[in-house]
């Protein structure tokens, strides 16, 4: 199979050009041949005019072409002026000079709007700041191309602020940047250009007012969706999850208090960092709460480990699939199984295997995982398929309330569609549903109601009626004087 | 669990390369690899090393290490043997606490069951022992805070004695007439104790030598049956029967072994699950700590199971007679590089072929393992946690609990290996008993497919890896290459073994991507 088919583009200086697509469509292997780091293997790339050719990424640095991972390539340990000059240390009698590095790195950081010493270890900076110190990295070498791989994915929406700011003005000093994202609304903001890939290959190009949300969306996928989210109404029932002043070991200072409602899909909304994620580690017992208690079914419980919750019917889809989500070395159906496997062993000890296999087998046929067999590997199935994976690993649990945490996160737009359709339909199985979630539309989208949390603190509570980008996005930094819209 | 079609090229790589080198001794070396000696010494020394690999095995699939298992097996193998040490005790002997020469006294420990008109023999040391009569028994009173009694005795002693500190001024205990001596037979007076086989009697008599003799049997009427003769023995001689007394009995001490390792595997466990210590280092300082306990424990002297022949020894060179007898001869006697065939025939003095019993000692560990690690909810959770901790606790496993289990395992394994150790080799020097046997343990299972990064390994492949590490030795002696190639050789081998299975590893990814 061709990751990429015959696909053409061009660049101007000083141009932001956006590419889009559902994943597998072949954005990243197009940035991997720009950037040298995998070969075409057919076609022609020319600069300034002059035909060239990548055989590794230092040539395409000689160009001026940098591409910045969606994981920072940066070293924790040693400090932002070392890691800006890394493999290229300037050198004084064969020892590394590090006044130069400090002095020159000063001149790259400030370009780059980004305030810290030299000296500072790069494993202390924010996420937002590491992306700055490689956008400075990447200035060092004179790059002329930036290409940005998801630049945003792990950044809080202050920090995407001004990672846009700084995109602005180093288009404006005439660098050229290749922005990818998932979030059309980043795209909108920031594109003089939209290219949209499909299947490997070039399906159209947006230029100024052509790029809308509906636009890109219909491109991406082929078909136009007027009902992206499609809401059918389920009765609500009784209180499923009362939490009373809990306390997460990481904001210990404020306690958080809530209820969900069995049928009833609650939207946690904040911005990355608000402590959100810490909230449901505590309710799954990963963590151990500081003080307040848990109400499972109108019953005070106490939950020290995740086994204890999923004992008492809650299960969470953690953030980060490949970590905590999955084993990703093992197959299908030992992902799934993994839950069950206590569950279902006779008083032996002896696991039972046929249920595994029926679990698994209903599973993939219920939530239409793509795999060509339960045996397969997880790690080599899509994005999309691997939460379906560990969605199918928690609802062969048959819980009562599900968790989930970025549910959507790097999982591409028709997959996307599928999980939120999932989500109404256990909702309306009486499943009660706490998400979290940073993507405003989304929350908006499907929740019942929504919690909003900054800091560790919860900083309101929103009913569907009240649900909408302003009102969300106040609670979140928790100010009257949040002017911007993020769209 | 996983890759399963890489685990059977593993182990299909592994089991060629081991009949490989099985040819390569049969081809070179068939008069001394083909005897049913060697066969059944390979299979016995794999069994001992194969258990040890098979426990180390649980804690490699646990992504951990452990490095204190030579310790360990020399630790349970010195415990054992303290706990089935063997004391030859006089029956019915007390501690004697002072010695008056003038009033012809002796103090002694006021439980003693001794009748005036006794004769009793009293025993400090070389100079100071001897046959004295029991003339009158006084009270009891308090001497030093211990309760005694006065015995009046004859003749009476050379010096006055009083106990220092807190030591005892030697023991006292009965003796007995002998009736009559005959050759091995003696016939002690009817109120003699009876006595039984290995133990032992005292014969003593004026200034004569005490000669200690050993009982083979007890016949009737007090007849004991020795087993040897002494020509200077006579029915003047007063018998001092002294039993055998072991400290624990076998299976007592068995199980206090396999308590104590176990106790110390929860402790490792609970070290790196609890305290978020680095197995290396809890295992590394284990190594260390437990040499240094066997070798204080045991005074540094080696020990063994002497007493044991009959019991633990049978066990340990007790093999099962399979009947089948051969031996490997050249077919042509006069020519040096001459041809060879098995004789299958007992006439031309072909050895028996036997199965060790250790070996169905492992054979039932594999059996066990195997089902444990692949069928048992536990075994699929050790194989989860040692792919992806965070995620088998995400997914409601008590990592803790299955980790702190990997480790238990292998130590009990560990005592197992030791106990088996022991009795075989029946001499424990606990400096270097041992020694290097982690590391035999942790290359057969690395041999057999098991993945330091944790997750990966299956005990079939263990166990192969194993029998290749023996037979490896085994190779160097029978094609008489030197010794001190040894260590190289064997690290050689798994440095290619483990290479040539990262190289299928990245060949098959390539095979993978390309298909895809």
């Amino acid at each position: 199979m061709r990751a990429l088919h015959q696909v053409s583009l061009t660049l101007k200086p000083g141009e932001v050009l956006s590419v889009i697509g559902e994943n597998g469509a072949g954005k990243s292997t197009l940035m991997k041949i720009l950037a040298g780091v995998q070969p075409a293997d057919s076609g022609e790339i020319f600069v300034d005019g002059k035909k060239t050719s990548f055989e590794n990424t230092r040539a395409a640095m000689d160009h001026g072409i940098v591409l910045i991972h969606q994981e920072l390539n940066l070293c924790d340990n040693l400090n932002v002026g070392q890691n800006i000059f890394l493999g290229r240390e300037p050198r004084k009698l064969g020892i590394v000079n590090t006044r130069e590095i400090s002095q020159r790195s000063e001149e790259f950081l400030k370009r780059v709007g980004l305030s810290v010493s030299p000296q500072t270890i790069v494993g202390r900076l924010t996420i937002g700041k590491q992306q700055m110190v490689e956008i400075a990295k990447a200035l060092s070498v004179d790059a002329r191309v930036l290409i940005m791989d998801e630049p945003t994915s792990s950044l809080s929406s202050k920090e995407s602020a001004s990672l846009f700011e700084l995109i602005e003005s180093l288009r404006d000093q005439g660098v050229s940047i290749i922005y990818i994202s998932h979030r059309l609304a980043e795209v909108k903001r920031l594109s003089d250009r939209v290219i949209v890939l499909r299947d490997g290959e070039y399906c159209n190009e947006l230029i100024g007012d052509e790029i809308t949300h509906a636009n890109m969306v219909s491109n991406m996928v082929g078909r136009d969706i007027s009902q992206f989210y499609n809401r059918t109404p389920h009765p609500i029932g009784e209180t499923v999850l009362k939490v009373n002043q809990l306390t997460t070991p990481h904001w210990p200072q404020h306690s958080v208090s809530l209820e969900v409602k069995a049928g009833e899909i609650v939207g946690l909304a904040g911005l990355v960092g608000s402590g959100r994620t810490e909230l449901l580690r505590s309710i799954f017992g990963i963590d151990r709460p500081l003080s307040g208690s848990l109400e499972i079914g109108k019953k005070t419980v106490q939950i020290r480990n995740p086994k204890e919750a999923v004992h008492h019917g809650i299960a969470l889809v953690p953030e980060d699939r490949k970590q905590h989500g999955l084993i990703i070395d093992l197959s299908v159906q030992d992902n799934i199984g993994i839950a069950g496997l206590q569950k279902h062993a006779n008083r032996f000890g002896f696991a039972n295997f046929q249920r595994q296999k029926s679990d698994t087998d209903s599973m993939i046929d219920r939530l239409g995982i793509k795999t060509p067999s339960a045996r397969q590997i997880s790690k080599f199935l899509s994005g999309g398929n691997q939460q379906k994976v560990v969605l199918g690993k928690w609802l062969s649990m048959a819980p009562k309330l599900l968790l989930l945490d970025e549910p959507t996160r790097g999982v591409d737009i028709g997959a996307k569609q599928e999980i939120y359709q999932l989500i109404e339909k256990l909702a309306s199985e009486s499943m009660a549903i706490l998400f979290v979630s940073s993507e405003l539309e989304e929350v908006i989208g499907i929740s019942d109601r929504a919690y909003v949390m900054h800091e560790g603190q919860l900083t309101g509570e929103l009913d569907r009626s009240e649900l909408n980008e302003e009102s969300i996005m106040r609670l979140a930094t928790n100010t009257a004087e949040h002017k911007e819209a993020k769209t | 669990m996983g890759d399963r079609g890489t685990g059977l090229l593993k182990i299909a790589g592994i089991t060629t390369l081991l009949l490989l080198l099985w040819c390569i001794l049969v081809w070179e070396s068939p008069l001394s690899f083909l005897t049913p000696n060697n066969l059944e010494n390979l299979l016995r020394r794999t069994s001992l090393y194969g258990v040890l690999g098979i426990g180390v095995a649980f804690v490699i699939i646990s992504s951990g290490i452990d490095l204190s298992i030579g310790s360990l097996v020399c630790l349970a193998a010195c415990l054992l043997a303290l706990f089935l040490q063997v004391d030859y005790v006089p029956v019915g002997q007390v501690e004697v606490w002072q010695v008056r020469a003038d009033a012809s006294t002796i103090s002694v420990a006021a439980d003693h069951g001794f009748n005036q008109g006794d004769e009793l023999w009293y025993y400090k040391d070389r100079r100071n022992k001897g046959l004295v009569k029991v003339v009158n028994i006084g009270d009891t009173e308090l001497l030093d805070g211990k309760s005694v009694t006065v015995l009046t005795v004859e003749p009476p002693p050379k010096r006055d004695q009083d106990s220092r500190e807190e030591k005892p001024l030697g023991k006292i205990s009965s003796t007995f007439d002998v009736v009559n001596y005959d050759g091995k037979v003696a016939k002690l007076e009817n109120s003699a104790p009876g006595l039984k086989h290995n133990d032992k009697i005292l014969f003593v008599h004026g200034n004569e030598t005490p000669r200690e003799k050993t009982i083979d049997q007890n016949g009737e009427d007090n007849q004991i049956i020795l087993t040897d003769e002494d020509s200077g023995l006579n029915a003047d001689f007063r018998a001092v029967p002294i039993r055998k007394t072991p400290y624990m009995s076998i299976p007592l001490a068995l199980l206090s072994v396999f308590g104590i390792v176990l106790c110390l595997g929860v402790i490792h466990g609970l070290l790196i699950t609890r305290l978020k210590m680095q197995p290396f280092v809890v295992t590394l300082c284990g190594l260390l700590i437990y040499r240094g306990l066997s070798r204080w424990l045991t005074n540094d002297q080696t020990v063994g199971f002497i007493e044991y022949q009959e019991t633990l020894g049978k066990v340990a060179t007790g093999r099962w007679e399979t009947g089948i007898q051969f031996m490997p001869v050249k077919v042509d006697p006069t020519n040096d590089a001459s041809s060879w065939k098995l004789v299958w025939d007992s006439a031309e003095g072909a050895q028996m072929f036997g199965i060790p019993y250790s070996f169905f000692i492992f054979l039932a560990v594999i059996v066990s393992a195997i089902i444990f690690l692949n069928l048992t909810v536990w075994g699929r959770h050790l194989q989860a946690v040692g792919r992806n901790e965070e995620a088998a606790r995400y997914s409601g496993i008590s990592t803790h609990r299955i980790t702190t289990l990997a480790y238990v395992l292998c130590a009990v394994l560990t005592g197992l290996g030791g106990v088996m150790f022991a009795i075989d080799s029946n001499s424990i020097a606990p400096s270097s008993f041992g020694n290097f046997f982690e590391l035999y343990a942790i290359a057969a299972a690395v041999l057999g497919g098991c993945s330091l990064r944790g997750g990966e390994g299956s005990i079939l492949g263990v166990v192969v890896g194993t029998a290749l590490m023996q037979t490896l030795y085994n190779s160097i002696v029978l094609l008489k290459i030197p010794d001190e190639l040894e260590f190289t050789i064997i690290g050689a081998v798994i440095l290619f073994g483990v290479a040539g299975d990262e190289l299928t590893r990245m060949l098959a990814a390539k095979f993978r991507s390309k298909e895809a």
